[in-house]
């Protein structure tokens, strides 16, 4: 299986689908020549030309607003906000259109649309280009977010995004483009709503998203030669939420720790907890139900206060740690 | 208004305690303190008087129900009473329906308010606290102080909860196999009772084997006596850490003593003295020269008993029972054999009352009769030590600086002692008081 | 019609004889009638709103265009059936010009399962997708990027449909009507931007919330054609939708029409009409009402006569009626089916 990024495998499946089916098109700041922020659709408009690799002037809310209007009549559009942060000036188009077009008319309008949104800290772009804005997405029903933490799921999220039938956010985090993973050739696809284990352990059970899977299997492999043995679920999905497979394995050990960078104070690792504890697996906690998050505050600029605002591998060891031995 | 009957309260820590067996039957005439039924606490079965003349009625527990303390389990009717008189929320569903109809609610309370039998001060204390008199339980035949304050106490217990830190998963554990969970020690932070912990407790009790179409000969409930021993020593094995020393003593001379007190016990027609009896008295005596052996620890500090209460095991068919000795440092010899006999036949008739298993300081436990060489005993709270007994052998021994060997009867004596309080030293000094006392005797008199 | 960009777009025949100008728009009695009865309709409609609401059979609230029928009718006689169509919050007419089912729309009004959005759009959310009419729009402003969307669609599809998107003054002052604009114009998209200046947003009077007017001449910064009509002139909003239309279809980018006209009821509900005389509004009901306007020239030119324009008038009203008995006889939505349409 050839090994590649997971941005490549992002421009892949964009790719792809774009070959498959005549009706997806990209829509966003600076997409075209420049190949987008993050050079994401670097060679798009080389093969597909300047009117499926839409540029806009910039005016990030018409941009998700016609993507709307493109998807009600058939379309399928993906649109790009150059960083996640963008997304906020679009609250209207997505959060009051794009989210209700469905509901508000009756179930007769659908929305097949793709909304892209790299975010996440560590690059020093500081406070309005780095947060995580999946929770305050997850909240508005209508909305799907998913944002994959390996090139394999990345690339068949992403194909799962574009051929669903309602607008789907689809985060990216900054620092996983560089990083590396199988991707098969062709045509596959990551269902929307299923969670995956990424690592199985019978002590504790951490639910992270985007790079935070990453840091926290490097930290589980490293406590595994000690013998604590921690189970990692990814939910890939964040709405709909696969909340099941998490039950699962909270009953299996009875530890639940949730971990992300974005801000705590209404940060859905509340959601998950709340899931635990409402759910049968309440009678299988055996240490309280706890929370890793980003600290409550913008993203600083300077290196080591961005670093000390988010989770960082020492900080989920500790964690770890201390709910190994009550220590909290 | 009917006598309410409760359960009573016999022990300070006793919470519950489980129908036997009902001696009177709903209808029958009862006199005040006469047995009406026999219950079983986790320590000693017990008959329980009549609180007054009447007829026995509203019987709401059956044999083998459990029943917390103070819980109304019956009624006595006064002369002139009937069921319809029982309060209306505690006729049992199987009562006969009461032939007369009730007067109008507002007359009945209205009766009611006038007729509470209560004391002067349950009066104005219930003034006080603003209690509904109406509502209070009578422990006898009217309402106490005490009766006010119990149900002061009980109106603000949350109901149903036991404030014992636990995980969920603890308690689900603990409610899947009925572990009370206030009796599990938590390993958890601050105490907390983790999902282990409680499944430790219970594994004791976990078949070893289960194979597909393993069954057990008979299963028999863990209840009563047996659960109370389970729990027990469950949790003095898990939370005294004990150490144990074994001494090995020449029982010559108390052999000779013990022929010839028996000598003197025949002449008076006395009862013979055992090894046990001489024993309690030797150890009463050394327990007395070692006060940490004769103690409790209760939480941070350290009882030391006045009096020698030696308790000693016995095994009866439904489990073992401790019957003390009290004061056994203050009894002659002849007086402990009395004692012993005395408390061991009831024992073993079912007769023994709570008193009888309450206060121990000391635990002996002799399996001398059974051929047992040596053993360790779990010490038995809030005791600090034990001493087991194993049983007399003739064996070659060096008995002087020359070497020269001699058959003698010996045993060995093996103390447990809870090492929180009693150090290996304390433990040893007073294992060899009593291999003074048993290899010269006349030391007790001295 | 100026080939120039940026240039306001003149009807041809804004003077002479009334009735001559309907002829040269080859406009029949019949097709002048129907203008009328539908204006009629519009009308009925937005009484009969009015006075269900006083009687406390709607729900929510709601925004009426009583005054504004003329823009209705003549726009969508000018476009297509097939074209889309977005608007926003004073959307009764639109629809009733489009040819919307009047039974279902009152349904929806009254929140029944028979309605078009089943009940969970109301007043403000009224569409019928089926119809390629993509709904009321509830944010002021909101559906205008979509028709870029929608323009975007077509052109790509190089389909012959145009996107029609109706809304108020108080909506060019929203950022998205810039961003809209010039995406569109950059892009040269179909769409037909119409706006109903009716003098005020919720109670802010368009000359206070404007820096400069006429709010069409705005085309100009992004090379666009514009228009300004007299919005309660039935004929003159046809005859321009007629031109704005072609240009639009032609493939040579949007138009944005500004049509000025009048609502007679407050914002919505709970408006008292402080911020406005009686006079004012008395005044333009007497001097200035579309309906009675056009039906003066259609007497006039003995196209009918009182008695006609009555009896057309009444039959508005029974249709009217019809729905409303249609609709109260209609059962409410399901509660079991309250979580369904939030996903497809």
């Amino acid at each position: 299986m050839p090994e590649m990024t997971y941005l490549e495998a992002i421009r892949q499946a964009l790719w792809d689908e774009m070959k498959r089916d005549e009706r997806v098109f990209l829509i966003g700041e600076d997409i075209g020549r420049y190949g987008g922020a993050f050079g994401l659709t670097h060679g798009m408009l080389d093969e597909f030309g300047p009117e499926r690799v839409r540029e806009t002037p910039i005016s990030e809310p018409t941009i998700v607003g016609a993507a709307l209007g493109a998807a009600l009549v058939g379309m399928r559009p993906v649109a790009e906000m150059m960083f996640m942060d963008f997304t906020l000036l679009t609250l209207d188009q997505l959060g009051n259109q794009a989210a209700k077009v469905r509901f508000m008319f009756g179930g007769k309008a659908t929305a097949p649309m793709v909304i892209r949104m790299p975010g996440g800290s560590g690059t020093g772009a500081a406070a309005q280009h780095s947060q995580s804005l999946e929770s305050l997405l997850m909240h508005i029903p209508g909305l799907k977010v998913v944002n994959p933490s390996t090139p394999y799921d990345a690339k068949g999220l992403m194909l799962s995004s574009i051929r669903d039938p309602n607008p789907v956010c689809f985060i990216e985090h900054k620092l996983l483009y560089k990083t590396k993973g199988e991707v098969p050739e062709g045509d596959y696809t990551v269902p929307i709503g299923v969670s995956e284990v990424k690592r199985q352990g019978r002590d504790l059970t951490i639910v992270a998203n985007n790079v935070m899977v990453v840091r926290t299997l490097k930290v589980a492999e490293k406590l595994a030669g000690e013998g604590i043995e921690v189970e990692v679920i990814d939910p890939r999905t964040m709405r709909p939420m696969d909340t099941e497979t998490i039950i699962e394995s909270v009953c299996k050990t009875g530890r639940l720790l949730v971990i992300h960078e974005a801000c705590q104070t209404g940060g859905w690792a509340g959601e998950v907890i709340a899931a635990i504890t409402g759910s049968r697996a309440f009678d299988y906690l055996d240490a309280p139900a706890r929370r890793l998050a980003g600290k409550d505050i913008p993203i600083p600029y300077n290196r080591a206060l961005e670093r000390a605002a988010v989770p960082q591998e020492e900080d989920i060891e500790r964690e770890i740690r201390a709910i190994a031995s009550g220590q909290y | 208004m009917p006598v309410p009957f409760i359960m009573p309260k016999f022990d300070m820590d006793q919470e519950k305690a489980t129908i036997i067996s009902w001696e009177k039957h709903e209808g029958d005439t009862v006199r005040m303190d006469e047995t009406v039924l026999t219950v079983e606490t986790d320590k000693v079965s017990m008959e329980v008087p009549c609180p007054a003349d009447g007829v026995l009625a509203g019987i709401k527990y059956q044999n083998g129900d459990t029943v917390p303390v103070t819980t109304v389990i019956a009624y006595v009717l006064k002369p002139g009473e009937t069921v319809a008189d029982l309060p209306r929320d505690k006729i049992p569903a199987s009562a006969p329906k009461p032939e007369v109809a009730p007067p109008p609610l507002a007359e009945v309370s209205a009766a009611a308010v006038a007729s509470v039998a209560a004391t002067p001060v349950a009066v104005r204390m219930a003034k006080e606290e603003g209690v509904d008199l109406a509502k209070v339980q009578a422990s006898g035949n009217r309402i106490t102080r005490e009766d006010v304050e119990h149900y002061l106490v009980e109106k603000v217990k949350p109901a149903g909860r036991v404030a014992v830190a636990a995980t969920p998963a603890a308690r689900r554990v603990a409610r899947e196999r009925d572990i009370p969970l206030e009796a599990v020690a938590g390993s958890g932070p601050r105490g907390r009772v983790q999902a282990a912990d409680v499944a430790a407790f219970q594994s004791p009790h976990q078949p070893i084997f289960v194979s597909g179409d393993a069954r057990p000969a008979d299963v028999v409930p863990l209840i009563g006596i047996r659960q109370r021993i389970a729990e027990r020593m469950q949790s003095s094995f898990q939370e005294l850490p004990h150490i144990a020393l074994t001494i090995e003593v020449d029982v010559t001379e108390l052999e000779a003593a013990r022929r010839r007190l028996n000598e003197l016990a025949m002449k008076q027609s006395h009862g013979k003295v055992s090894m046990t009896a001489l024993l309690v008295k030797i150890t009463a005596w050394a327990l007395k020269r070692n006060p940490y052996v004769n103690s409790s620890l209760v939480g941070d500090q350290i009882h030391l008993w006045r009096d020698v209460n030696i308790g000693i095991a016995t095994a009866l068919d439904e489990g073992l029972i401790v019957p003390v000795i009290r004061q056994a440092n203050e009894k002659s010899i002849r007086q402990i054999v009395d004692a012993l006999d005395n408390l061991t036949s009831r024992a073993r008739d079912g007769k023994l009352t709570l008193a009888d298993v309450q206060q121990g300081t000391f635990t002996i436990s002799n399996l001398g009769m059974f051929g047992i060489r040596q053993f360790r005993a779990i010490i038995n709270p809030p005791e600090s030590a034990i001493l087991a007994v194993g049983t007399m052998i003739r064996k070659p021994v060096v008995i002087n600086e020359r070497d020269e060997v001699a058959v003698r009867p010996s045993m060995t004596l093996t103390l447990s002692a809870d090492h929180r309080v009693i150090d290996g030293v304390v433990a040893a000094r007073f294992l060899n008081d009593l291999m003074l006392a048993i290899e010269t005797p006349e030391t007790l008199l001295y | 019609m100026q080939e120039a960009k940026s240039k306001k777009i003149e009807p041809r025949t804004t003077k002479g004889d009334y009735i001559a100008r309907a002829r040269r728009l080859n406009l029949s009695d019949e097709q002048l009638v129907e203008f009328f009865s539908t204006m009629c309709t519009i009308r009925q409609f937005e009484l009969m709103a009015d006075k269900l609401y006083a009687m406390g059979k709607v729900h929510g609230t709601m925004h009426l265009s009583a005054g504004q029928e003329a823009v209705a009718v003549g726009t969508f006689r000018a476009v297509r059936v097939d074209d889309y169509v977005l608007n926003h919050h004073r959307g009764h007419g639109h629809f009733i010009a489009k040819g919307a089912d009047i039974n279902r729309m009152m349904a929806e009004f009254l929140g029944k399962d028979t309605g078009y959005c089943r009940g969970r759009g109301g007043s403000m959310h009224i569409a019928d997708v089926e119809a390629n009419n993509l709904g009321a729009n509830g944010i002021v402003g909101g559906g205008i990027p979509q028709s870029v969307g929608v323009g975007l669609a077509l052109q790509m599809k190089k389909l012959d449909q145009i996107c029609v998107v109706l809304f108020g003054d108080g909506a060019a002052n929203e950022g998205v009507f810039h961003e809209s604009l010039n995406m569109a114009a950059l892009w040269s998209l179909p769409v037909l931007f119409i706006c109903e200046n009716n003098k005020y947003g919720m109670s802010m009077d368009v000359e206070h919330a404007t820096a400069k007017l006429p709010i069409a001449q705005r085309a100009e910064a992004y090379g666009m054609p514009w228009a300004y009509v007299d919005g309660n002139d039935v004929l003159e909003v046809y005859e321009t939708m007629i031109e704005a239309t072609r240009h639009v279809r032609s493939g040579r980018g949007p138009v944005l029409v500004e049509a000025v006209t009048y609502r007679y009821f407050g914002h919505s509900k709970s408006d008292r009409n402080l911020y406005r005389t009686k006079d004012e509004i008395e005044d333009w009901k007497k001097h200035r009402d579309p309906i009675l306007r056009f039906k003066g020239h259609l007497l006039h030119a003995g196209i009918f006569d009182e008695a006609k324009a009555a009896e057309i008038d009444a039959e508005a009203l029974n249709v009217i009626e019809k729905a409303v008995e249609f609709a109260e006889a209609s059962p409410e939505p399901d509660l079991s089916t309250l979580t369904e349409f939030v996903y497809a």
